[in-house]
């Protein structure tokens, strides 16, 4: 059977044994994912955390020519201004507004009335369908909108099954549009003849970060198609008859790679994030290698290296203890560049851990098994107990509560909006973490707001409410 | 039947009460919902007014339910969150929120609510699903939460200053200035000798909210604010003031006037008052003259705002300022009922001339709006900016989203808040005219 058959892909949990919710060593996290069982853990104390419907309009912000319909109450499309004011957003966002009424009654005739009213306005290239909780649990008929709109506008109009509740990991998201994406958009059948250019994978990427690796890549002679960042609908199309994928992060584009190599028969290469010095160099071989180009990659690397260490000069962050607060696949690749400029490394939070990072937990068992893990996404007062035993030098992050952090007295980074990508990325991050080393007196003028956390919180273990789930 | 919406910049009534309850000190509101509610919240109303609440982040409690709850209930959810929020978070007060996916599950909150006080938890609980309405129906919901509900977890009161007032109908976060207006209102209503009860911003806690009922007034300052003042006239029989908006300028001088005489107050002491601030006022649209005329800031403009805004501002500019209001755009959808006595008061700003008055919150019906009024500044939100560049006149932000401004303090309301509007529009007018020479 097609992997594109269903609504939706399995969530990361189903497939991964993905954990959003874990706190322990490296070593510990390790041997757990060298066994067939991970039981999933679950909090009895919790905050706001992303869920797989922001995730997915993530992705949908950035095909052009498209209009977003969120087929629900209106409260659903309010990061929509998020995306409308961070730049960079090519959709036009929709809410279908479902009252009361809608909720009991079922609401198709108004998803059917404004993806007409869309239609006739902007005569878009495409059409997205957004699922959410409301949809999900009144199990509204999308799917007979889809097909008698399709055929009667003659337009894509593609459902995105997220539902708020049946994934803990945000990331499940991602997947869930992009197999919508590949469904409706790449056609059934793989490419007669392949091409010569490769796919990027840039899914919810930083634009600079994007065209950072775009650069690089051209300067090895390859001709990219770049799917789905900034991306109008041909070119999923035209995605399934490329040489091989390149995903720009393993982790955000795993399920579209692997949907490309399993369904269209287009090789995945097998790389990590070009994140600092070694990443980015280890990144450009790992592609080198497969097209037959490892001496134009290893003159790349030897030539932005020199240019980049220049840049950086003496920077060196020798006795820094970093603290890392990252979605996961930035994070191990932080950390790599954090140790490559001569910090060490307090500890991590990740967004979740499943098997994908099998290979860092390995790498860094060899390296420094006592490092401790904690796996969170939005939970503040977790990381605030935690940072308050590590106390590290600097904290690197793009969470939402960066804030309640710099609270502490610790220098904060920000990564929210910096491209760390390539060897321009370790210019900036560095430049970054020099000017938070340097001057620490907006921490100290925060530190004067009181903590909105119990003392008693902070006297017991970080952990104490994260449970193994019972089936 | 609610229409699809485009750009919408009212949110839903989870939101609405989010932005109520963070916006006083010590209560922590706890949501029950799915996961993403909270960060929606963040993402689009939050940090689109100008600043985030003082906590940052998302708000601090929130159930997560999972598919699990979503099919057998998740009441037993919110009662183990409930207590460990307790344990975690430090509140005055834990206020119970809802989530559009547990109202359609159909738990009990009522029920955990009352759990929580049987522990002696100070908690009170409403239902706000987002399919319910939108930011101001959750501003609706959470003060009568609290008007009704405070009263049972505290049987004692404080002794209630005499001369209080309770400031009705400024909804944080949706007015960027709510902050800094309530501030001015304070310092206006201490001028004239009164006990301002703002109820929302800094140092306004839950005990601000214990003594609503010892007010001698309700202030209301907008039309989000008759809903609290008849709640309180039914239960204590507190009289209300009611206004469109909370004035800018001179006009704030017809409202001190009545508060002096309703409330039998000194009239010396307010017309002195009066006459101090009108007169620094004054002085200031003198020093204006010289730059007003060479720069021509006299012009045809578009307001786009919610109803008290597009009063306050569109008569302060239209009846003080010599501007022309071309088109007035209402975004938060107040009911039918008031739409006619709106539109009366804003199409006679100028007398003699032709003002139009629009009700939307669709961005698309706003962005044709603004294209077809060919004015010649456009005053809105950031939503708006695009379309303003693109008709290549002077453009300012003020009303919510506010995606590139900084709002910590600053007030457009009475007379500080007139000098300030006076600086920042002046600003964008100059700014636009020495881009204009450029090009």
């Amino acid at each position: 059977m097609s992997p594109l058959r269903p609504k939706a892909p399995r969530s990361r949990e189903k497939r991964l044994d993905t954990l959003g919710a874990w706190l322990g060593t490296v070593s510990v996290a390790s041997k757990e994912f060298a066994g067939d069982e991970i039981p999933q853990r679950i909090r009895t104390f919790a905050q706001s955390r992303n869920d797989d419907l922001l995730y997915a309009l993530r992705i949908l912000a950035g095909i052009r020519d498209s209009v977003t319909i969120i087929h629900g109450p209106r409260g659903c499309v309010a990061s929509s201004l998020h995306h409308l004011a961070a730049g960079g957003n090519n959709t036009r966002w929709v809410v279908t507004n479902l009252d009361e009424r809608d909720t009991i009654m079922g609401a198709d005739g108004k998803l059917r009335k404004s993806v007409v009213a869309m239609y006739r306005r902007y005569h878009p290239s495409v059409v997205f369908i957004v699922g959410n909780p409301v949809i999900a649990i009144n199990n509204d008929d999308i799917q007979s909108v889809v097909e008698e709109l399709n055929e009667e506008l003659e337009l894509p109009i593609v459902p995105v099954y997220v539902t708020g509740f049946s994934s803990q990991n945000a990331v499940s998201g991602y997947d869930t549009a992009l197999h919508s994406l590949m469904k409706y958009l790449a056609g059934e059948t793989s490419a007669a003849e392949k091409k010569e250019f490769l796919n990027l994978l840039s899914v919810a990427e930083h634009p600079q970060d994007r065209k950072e690796a775009q650069h690089l890549l051209e300067e090895l002679g390859i001709t990219l198609n770049v799917i789905p960042d900034d991306s109008t609908i041909d070119l999923f199309r035209l995605a399934v008859a490329a040489r091989a994928s390149i995903p720009l992060c393993p982790d955000a584009s795993e399920y579209l790679g692997a949907i490309l190599q399993q369904k269209y028969g287009v090789p995945l290469i097998d790389v990590t994030r070009p994140v600092g010095f070694g990443g980015t160099g280890r990144w450009l071989r790992s592609i080198a290698t497969f097209l037959g180009k490892e001496d134009a990659a290893e003159e790349l690397h030897r030539r932005k290296a020199v240019e980049t260490a220049r840049q950086l000069g003496s920077f060196s962050l020798k006795g820094v203890k970093v603290y890392i607060s990252l979605s996961s696949a930035n994070a191990f690749s932080v950390l790599g560049l954090v140790e490559e400029l001569g910090g060490e490394v307090a500890g991590l939070t990740i967004t979740h851990l499943d098997r994908l990072h099998i290979r860092h937990l390995e790498e860094l068992v060899a390296r420094n098994p006592s490092l401790q893990i904690h796996v969170s996404d939005g939970q503040a007062f977790e990381e605030i107990s935690i940072l308050r035993t590590h106390s590290p030098d600097l904290y690197i992050g793009d969470s939402t509560h960066v804030g309640q952090v710099a609270r502490l007295g610790i220098p904060v980074v920000s990564l929210e909006s910096l491209a760390l990508v390539g060897y321009s990325g370790v210019v900036r991050v560095a430049r970054r973490i020099k000017t938070a080393l340097a001057n620490g007196s907006y921490g100290d003028s925060l530190a004067k707001v009181n903590s909105p956390y119990q003392d008693a919180w902070f006297r017991r273990s970080h952990n104490w409410h994260i449970k193994q789930e019972v089936k | 039947m609610a229409h699809h919406l485009e750009g919408s910049r009212n949110s839903c009534a989870l939101h609405g009460a989010l932005q109520l309850f963070e916006a006083i000190d010590g209560v922590v509101p706890v949501i029950h919902s799915t996961s993403g509610c909270g960060v929606q919240h963040y993402l689009g109303v939050t940090r689109m007014s100008g600043g985030n609440d003082p906590f940052g982040s998302p708000p601090v409690s929130s159930s997560n339910i999972g598919q699990k709850h979503v099919v057998f209930g998740g009441g037993s959810r919110l009662r183990e969150q409930l207590k460990n929020t307790v344990k975690v978070v430090q509140a005055d007060l834990y206020a119970i929120v809802t989530g559009c996916s547990t109202e359609m599950v159909g738990d009990d909150i009522a029920a955990m609510a009352r759990e929580g006080r049987d522990q002696n938890w100070p908690v009170i609980y409403t239902n706000t699903p987002g399919f319910s309405g939108d930011v101001h129906h959750g501003y609706h919901l959470a003060v009568k939460a609290l008007i009704e509900q405070l009263p049972d977890i505290w049987k004692e009161r404080d002794k209630v200053p005499s001369g209080l007032v309770n400031i009705w109908g400024i909804i944080p976060n949706q007015d960027p200035f709510w902050r800094g207006n309530l501030q001015e209102l304070g310092r206006l209503l201490e001028g004239i000798g009164l006990v301002p009860n703002l109820l929302l911003g800094s140092e306004q806690s839950v005990a601000s909210w214990q003594q609503i009922p010892g007010a001698v007034l309700n202030l209301v300052l907008s039309h989000w604010g008759e809903l609290p003042a008849r709640l309180l006239a039914d239960r204590y029989a507190t009289p209300s003031i009611t206004l469109d908006s909370l004035p800018i300028g001179t006009a704030i001088s017809t409202l001190l006037r009545r508060l002096t005489e309703l409330l039998k107050l000194d009239t010396i002491r307010t017309e002195a008052f009066i006459s101090r601030e009108e007169s620094r006022l004054n002085f200031q649209f003198a020093r204006l003259a010289d730059i007003y005329f060479h720069a021509g800031f006299q012009r045809e403009f578009v307001l786009v705002g919610e109803s008290a805004q597009v009063v306050a501002i569109g008569e302060f500019l239209g009846k003080s300022l010599g501007l022309l209001p071309r088109t007035l755009i209402i975004t938060d959808n107040p009911p039918d009922s008031v739409h006619q006595s709106l539109i009366t008061r804003l199409a006679s700003i100028v007398p003699g001339y032709d003002t139009e008055v629009i009700f939307s919150e669709d961005r698309t019906d706003i962005t044709e709006f603004i294209r077809a009024s060919a004015a010649q500044l456009v005053l809105g939100s950031s939503l708006e900016r695009e379309v303003s560049e693109e008709s290549g006149v002077p453009f300012f932000a003020l009303s919510f989203p506010l995606a590139d401004r900084i709002v910590l303090e600053r007030s457009y309301a009475g007379y500080r808040g007139a000098t300030t509007l006076l600086e920042d529009i002046g600003t964008a007018i100059l700014a636009f005219n020495r881009d204009c020479h450029l090009c």
